[in-house]
């Protein structure tokens, strides 16, 4: 990997030019380890990442693996190790239990709590449907989006419920994505916009694009920018969502939606999204990884693997415009991006070529002016 | 009490909840209870052939009452309830109408205390009561009238084992039985009513009559001596009903009284309460119907009624209750229609304190044991008595006891001894105790059934293992506060903390569930202590039942108590010892399982049930409670031995070998009945066992390895037909070479969990799902093919021939057998205590659960409705029937249909065992609708019928 200071003239040339002040930027991930089934994962498609302390999960179109951080072990579990199902599309951890939710993509829902699967599927048990796209843990509830609604089960009680047309507003009830946060239930639906249900008054709540079900966003910032939901994440009182024709984020008042065309979004077309605050969210679409950093001044950075050569580069934008181009080495294993978590400093990516471990040992959050003569961090990675 | 809403009110809010075509809704208008008094308005009067009065005469009247006689109280027990037959939905379920619906689905007018009504037969009246509706019959059916037939008597009527026990009453022959009932409406029906009081009376001031049942609503149950009860048991009660009979009529007119004698004033002056006084001295809560009430002696009861004036003699006077005493009785008695009167007030008494009646001995029944850290304490929670027994283990004896919660069954200490926590199997609570006081001080609700309890080194959490909802609730240590539950495997037994105290070992009773015809997979959870979640999970393969754990001091490894159930083969090894064998499971800390057995080739070891292991690490006391006796193993052997084996041996061998024992059980001790649990002192020299069934300890020197004492916990001495049978149950001496008792495939009454081919007509075939004994003797037959009509025959010659081959139960052993059996305790329903309103998915299962339709609108057969087959209280009909879940290797295509009460905890379910949830009973294993017509229903009301299953 790359281990040098990295300045060719060539990506110098593609700065901007210097700013008569020192330029506030975000703080840029140069540090990224990659992992594939060269190191122990049992399929190089990455559909779920999941930090739990010292473990990360990590769910593939091949089976469940867990990366323990302090050894660098990678230990997986397909279905003759008693994988109920081998295409793991989803997971939560109950962070009271410790036990680790799976949503199977055809193969339902399954619990892994001290190295025993428990299995839940349309045949045994009270989930609605096995093509299971989203899972959340809320309180001792388990959440689960699938194809043909949303199902909760309450793992106290055993109790099933099954939200779709009849108790819920969903329009459509391919549910893409299920998150909880803070006292809410937030459903992504294929067609159906956001849903948003309020554990406590046990009330549904639907946020829907008012422009109807165009691939245009007619009126800029009135609404989710499309009803084709593909991830949710609500942190600080503040929703992102991201859909296959762009991004929104709505703070109970004002909505704001972000397009390739005017932000740094990498593609419209997104298949995950996790914010880190009101601030920051990370968007995983088919053409690399983007991340707003400043949601007042719209910065963004974007992550993408060079496919023809053996690197990558972080842009620094703000609206469309590049601030600052940093060759980072290799940083995401491919640019379909399916998904990524948060840890601490550190953020975790599943890519259709394998996951990314960026390292952010120096990670601050907003903008930060940086001296143009010193780099705020190093460019380049391993 | 809650205000009800009207009948009308809740048709609207059902109708609101259904979930169906438009077209179909409308045509399932939910009728709602009304009570027989409305029908009573109706269908009284020679006009209607006197229906109500004949009602009102009947058995069906006084149905309610009936369960405060000495004798339903013993019914209750032989039916395995031990709450107050008027407070369970089991005796209800007969005794009244509409024991099962929630309040909404009763008018105002309804009352439980009404008995078996009209509507128990003719259905819920609300839609068809309307005379408009009723005077038409096909559109009162349309409403939902029910003509009954015999079949409608059957779901009470049918033979219970455990009527006829305690009051040798015959079956009912129905046909006769409906002579008894006869109400035929005439040819020309004229509808009468009830009268009301004389308008035209003087003018009154003063208190009113507000009937006898606003009188019940306080004295009612056993602590008011079944007062209310008493009266609608009397005479008096159908004094007014008496008139509309042949006789009542015949004696009026020898008196020379014209026309209906129910409204003839001379008649009601004696047959009513209070007619003469007129229509203004009653509350509108007031019916002539109830005949001579309360307030008929004691005066009319508006003023002294309030409770807080009745509890003052003075007041209640004051506000105008009469003192009764024969005086009363003499205006209407004396010289009543000629017949002298002696005024024997004993006819009628009622007495708030029920006689002193010798209650049956309660044995202690001694479970499980703990030392209270920093004393000599030895607490000893007692099952049977309710109660928790010190002892002082210098003393050896008996110090003090403290009654605590329903089925006591295991006890812990905060690590500082200051405070005991004590779970209680039947009331889901864990006692909290100050133990220094030796006072309940708080009791913390829990998960189902409550069976081994433990609080972490620190003192940081306490965890109780919930044995049916098999989960592991975690409480704060200091708060006592829910954290959170964890999951277990399959009913949760006991626990043990690892010397360090990172660690505590969980046991479980039953397997994992395992694909059909596998064998069984035991499983040991392992919890860190630090973080309070599950570490770990390990499985002894091929094994079940673990039941005692404890880790041995060097903190390498835990032991457990096991059974090796040989279920997929017939019974057919006992010869060789070899159907169920019993042994122990070294838990190594790396995961690793090692099986040995206990049993030798002469004399098994049965029921092996919990283990301690010396604070050295030299020994393992472990109990047997099949045998009563206690095994010594010699741990350093025994390690040497699993460490001297190849690792084949350690799989295949030494799991199985019954000549190994020798080699590492150095003694055998005889104790005391059913040992139980054992507990060693901390200096390692002496060891108590409870004997659970003649209620004392047993001690024991660990130098010699002798019995050298006994504490003696103070039960009752006699041996009781039910102590005798609790015996019976729990010894292996009936089994050759005591291999097995009843309670190893039934722990305590309960299931295994297993699937079991025990007849030898060919390996795999007929396999049956055990079954629970809890409150069964009214479903008889049993067998899933039901072919033992008694429990007699199923205890007697069937076990003799498949299971025991020895000589079977003498008639004393067998009748005392049955007897207890009959009367293990069948714990409360989980999901919905009595009287609890259903939540909206129950609700909606309900419906599904009692449909005739079909989603799409089309009528189910009567036949493959489940409310058919399944129908209450114990939602079965006894009968067998073919639900198409005939397998390849099955006999018979036609099975017993099963009870379901308290279905949710004895899966697996159907006749094999083969589905593993309740759901699979339809999604899998029901694709032509010979189950219930079900392929019809959506995810989400299937899911609503699961909901109302685990109600029943």
């Amino acid at each position: 990997m790359l281990a040098k200071l990295v300045w060719p003239a060539a990506v110098a040339g593609c700065l901007l030019a210097a700013p008569a002040r020192p330029e506030a930027l975000p703080y840029v991930y140069t540090h990224w380890k990659q992992f594939t089934v060269k190191d122990g994962l049992p399929n190089d498609h990455i559909f779920a990442v999941k930090v739990d302390g010292p473990r990360v999960w990590i769910g593939t179109e091949g089976g469940l693996a867990m990366l323990d951080k302090r050894t660098g072990r990678i230990r997986s579990w397909t279905e003759k190790d008693g994988l109920p199902w081998k295409v793991v599309s989803a997971i939560d951890v109950d962070p009271k239990t410790g036990d680790v939710w799976l949503g199977l993509f055809g193969g339902g829902l399954a619990r892994f709590s001290g190295g025993r699967f428990d299995h839940w599927h349309q045949l045994n048990s009270g989930l609605v449907n096995d093509v299971v796209y989203g899972v959340a843990v809320e309180h001792e509830n388990i959440w689960a989006a699938t194809t043909a609604g949303a199902s909760r089960y309450n793992t106290v009680t055993g109790e099933w419920t099954i939200f779709t047309e009849k108790n819920a507003p969903m329009e459509e009830i391919w549910n893409y994505t299920v998150t909880y946060n803070d006292g809410k239930v937030y459903l992504g639906v294929w067609g159906s916009g956001v849903l948003e249900y309020d554990v406590k008054r046990e009330r549904w709540k639907d946020y829907l694009d008012p422009d109807g079900e165009m691939e245009i966003d007619l009126y800029r910032d009135d609404g989710v920018v499309h009803v084709i939901t593909t991830g949710v994440s609500y942190v600080d009182g503040i929703l992102w969502t991201g859909s296959y024709f762009g991004g929104s984020r709505y703070d109970g008042r004002n909505w704001r939606g972000y397009f390739n065309k005017d932000s740094g979004l990498p593609s419209d077309f997104i298949n995950f999204v996790k914010a880190r605050s009101a601030n920051e969210a990370w968007y995983c679409t088919d053409k690399g990884l983007g991340v707003i950093t400043d949601f007042k001044t719209n910065t963004w950075v974007v992550y993408t693997r060079d496919p023809e050569k053996h690197t990558g580069k972080a842009v620094v934008m703000r609206d469309r415009d590049v601030l600052k181009t940093i060759d980072t080495g290799i940083n995401i294993p491919h640019n379909y991006v399916l998904c990524a978590d948060l840890d601490g400093n550190d953020v975790w990516v599943g890519t259709s070529k394998g996951l990314a471990w960026g390292i952010g040992d120096a990670y601050y959050a907003g903008l930060r002016e940086q001296p143009e003569s010193e780099p705020q961090q190093r460019a380049g990675g391993e | 009490m809650k205000k009800r809403p009207s009948a009308a009110l809740a048709t609207a809010a059902l109708a609101a909840l259904v979930a169906a075509p438009a077209w179909v809704s409308a045509q399932r208008v939910k009728p709602v209870y009304v009570g027989a008094r409305v029908c009573g308005q109706c269908h009284s009067g020679s006009g209607m052939g006197n229906q109500y009065s004949v009602w009102l005469h009947s058995r069906h009247a006084q149905a309610y009452a009936a369960l405060a006689e000495p004798e339903s109280r013993e019914i209750a027990k032989l039916s395995g309830i031990r709450q107050e037959p008027q407070e369970t939905f089991t005796c209800l379920g007969c005794h009244s109408s509409g024991a099962n619906a929630e309040d909404w689905e009763k008018d105002e007018t309804f009352r439980v205390e009404d008995g078996v009504q009209c509507e128990s037969c003719h259905g819920p009246g609300s839609e068809y009561i309307d005379p408009e509706v009723m005077s038409d019959p096909q559109r009162a059916k349309a409403a939902g009238l029910i003509m009954p037939g015999p079949d409608t008597c059957d779901r009470c009527h049918q033979e219970k084992g455990t009527h006829i026990a305690v009051l040798n009453s015959p079956v009912l022959d129905v046909k006769e039985g409906l002579k008894k009932i006869a109400h035929p409406t005439p040819e020309n029906p004229e509808m009468g009513g009830v009268p009301e009081y004389p308008a035209e009376a003087p003018k009154r001031e003063g208190p009113k009559y507000i009937g006898s049942a606003k009188c019940g609503e306080c004295h009612r149950g056993r602590k008011s001596g079944f007062q209310y009860s008493k009266w609608l048991l009397s005479r008096h009660s159908r004094a007014w009903a008496a008139l509309g009979t042949a006789q009542g009529m015949k004696m009026a007119r020898a008196k020379g009284i014209q026309g209906d004698p129910q409204r003839a004033p001379e008649c009601l002056k004696c047959h009513s309460t209070g007619y003469q006084e007129g229509a203004e001295a009653f509350a509108p809560s007031f019916s002539i119907d109830e005949g001579i009430g309360c307030e008929a002696c004691h005066g009319p009861g508006s003023d002294y009624s309030v409770e807080a004036v009745m509890m003052d003699p003075l007041a209640a006077r004051k506000a105008g209750l009469k003192k009764v005493t024969k005086a009363t009785c003499m205006p209407c008695h004396e010289n009543a229609h000629g017949k002298p009167f002696e005024a024997d007030l004993s006819a009628v008494s009622h007495p708030s304190k029920l006689p002193d009646v010798a209650e049956e001995p309660r044995y202690k029944t001694p479970l499980n044991m703990a030392l209270r850290p920093g004393t000599k304490e030895i607490w000893v929670t007692c099952s049977g008595s309710d109660s928790v027994i010190l002892v002082d283990a210098s003393g050896r004896e008996k110090i003090a006891e403290i009654p605590v919660g329903g089925m006591p069954e295991d006890v812990a200490f905060s690590p500082d001894g200051a405070r005991a926590f004590v779970s209680n199997l039947f009331d889901d609570t864990v006692s909290v105790i100050d133990a220094s006081a030796r006072k309940i001080v708080r009791t913390v609700p829990v998960g189902d059934e409550p069976h081994g309890v433990l609080m972490d080194g620190k003192g940081r959490r306490l965890y109780v293992l919930n044995s049916i909802s098999d989960d592991i609730t975690v409480l704060d240590g200091a708060t006592l506060k829910r954290e959170k539950n964890l999951v277990a495997s399959r009913r949760p037994w006991s626990l043990a903390s690892s010397p360090d105290g990172a660690l505590i070992a969980v046991s479980h009773a039953l397997s994992r569930f395992v694909p059909f015809r596998k064998p069984s997979r035991a499983e040991v959870t392992i919890i860190d202590t630090g973080r309070g979640v599950v570490e770990d999970r390990f499985v002894a393969e091929g094994a079940n039942l673990l039941l005692g754990i404890a880790w041995h001091p060097s903190g390498d490894f835990a032991l457990t108590t096991l059974n090796r159930t040989k279920n997929l083969v017939p019974m057919t090894r006992l010869l060789q010892g070899w159907t169920i064998t019993n042994g122990l499971a070294i838990f190594w800390r790396d995961g690793t399982v090692d099986q040995v057995l206990l049993d030798e080739p002469g004399m098994c070891f049965p029921d092996p049930t919990d283990v301690a292991i010396t604070p050295d690490g030299r020994y393992a006391l472990v109990t047997s409670s099949g045998s009563d006796r206690v095994a010594v193993v010699d741990l350093r052997k025994l390690i040497a031995l699993i460490q001297s084996s190849s690792p084949y041996e350690r799989r295949h061998v030494l799991p199985n070998h019954l000549g190994k024992p020798t080699e590492f059980v150095i003694k055998h001790i005889a104790v005391g009945r059913s040992p139980r649990g054992v507990l060693i002192l901390p200096n390692g020299e002496t060891a108590f066992v409870a004997n659970s069934l003649d209620d004392s300890l047993s001690v024991i020197d660990l130098k010699t390895f002798k019995v050298v004492g006994s504490v003696d916990l103070e039960g009752p001495k006699v041996i009781t037909k039910a102590r005798l049978g609790e015996r019976l149950f729990h010894s292996a001496k009936i089994t050759f070479r005591r291999q097995f008792s009843c309670h190893t495939c039934h722990p305590d009454g309960h299931i295994d969990g297993i699937t079991y081919d025990i007849e030898p007509d060919g390996i795999g075939v007929s396999p049956v799902d055990n079954r629970t004994l809890r409150g069964i003797l009214d479903t008889a037959p049993f067998k899933w093919e039901g072919t033992n009509p008694t429990l007699r025959r199923q205890c007697g010659p069937r076990l003799a021939v498949f299971f025991t081959r020895i000589q079977p139960f003498t008639p004393k052993e067998l009748s005392a057998l049955e007897y207890y059996i009959s009367t293990i305790p069948r714990p409360p329903n989980r999901f919905r205590p009595l009287g609890a309103e259903l939540t909206e998915a129950q609700r909606r299962g309900k419906e599904i659960f009692e449909r005739k339709y079909t989603n799409d609108g089309r009528l189910i057969p009567e036949g493959n409705r489940c409310i058919t087959c399944h129908y209450p209280p114990y939602y079965t009909d006894r009968r067998r029937h073919n639900v198409g879940t005939q397998f390849q290797f099955d006999r018979e295509s036609d099975f017993d249909t099963p009870h379901l009460n308290n279905i949710y905890d004895s899966a697996p379910y159907l006749h094999n065992g083969i589905a593993h949830s309740l759901e699979e009973i339809w999604t899998v294993y029901n694709p032509y609708d010979k189950h219930g017509v079900t392929n019809d229903m959506t995810k989400d009301q299937l899911n609503d019928l699961i909901e109302y299953l685990k109600t029943l």
